[in-house]
């Protein structure tokens, strides 16, 4: 799964850290779903979808888009 | 620097709890430990010593509900590198374990089965290094 996750935190200027603390986890998995070692659960996706206002697809798009 | 504080929040919040927790099993462990020893072992036999040489397992026991509540606590991610931690390296300490079966059939000393606990522990932590380092 790709994601947008590391440039919608550029835009707002948010470190890694910040960002984790929003979401309540750990810096660790905002390191591992931006490098897309890690793909969140459906809770953690929506909860990074509210925080940015953005559609979950927005910022989620599968690595190969079904034919 | 308050921000950089409160950035920290969940990781220290969550790992302070788990060595509060983890460390008051250890000293209600080591505390029963000490009066089983003191106490337990002049006794007569019967079923009041077997209890009380066998009562450091009550820490023991808070030992564990610490770590099941940790991971509870954990967010998803870790909790998953943890749980693959520790399959990893229960397979592993199988491996060798089982290997020093044919070994100990070879003529190699006999260990004690506390020994398994001991390379469990050691394998977790290596395994736990190496992951860290590669980031796989």
């Amino acid at each position: 799964m790709k994601n947008l996750l590391r440039e919608l935190r550029a835009e707002h200027g948010w470190s890694q850290a910040h960002l984790a603390e929003l979401l309540d986890v750990s810096r660790q998995t905002v390191i591992a779903i931006e490098n897309g070692k890690y793909d969140p659960s459906l809770p953690l996706a929506f909860a990074i979808s509210r925080i940015f206002q953005q559609p979950i697809e927005a910022i989620f798009t599968p690595d190969q888009e079904p034919a | 620097m308050n921000n950089m504080r409160s950035e920290m929040r969940h990781e220290k919040r969550v790992t302070r709890t788990y060595h509060r927790e983890l460390f008051g099993a250890i000293a209600l462990y080591t505390l029963l430990l000490v009066a089983a020893i003191r106490f337990g072992r002049p006794m007569e036999e019967g079923v009041l010593r077997t209890l009380v040489l066998v009562s450091p397992m009550i820490g023991f026991g808070a030992a564990i509900w610490a770590i099941v509540r940790h991971l509870a606590r954990v967010d998803e991610f870790i909790r998953k590198q943890l749980t693959e931690n520790v399959a990893l390296a229960a397979a592993i300490t199988a491996g060798l374990t089982f290997t020093y079966g044919f070994l100990e059939t070879a003529g190699y000393p006999k260990l004690s089965m506390f020994t398994v606990w001991c390379v469990l522990c050691g394998t977790f932590g290596i395994v736990q290094v190496i992951r860290k380092l590669t980031g796989k």
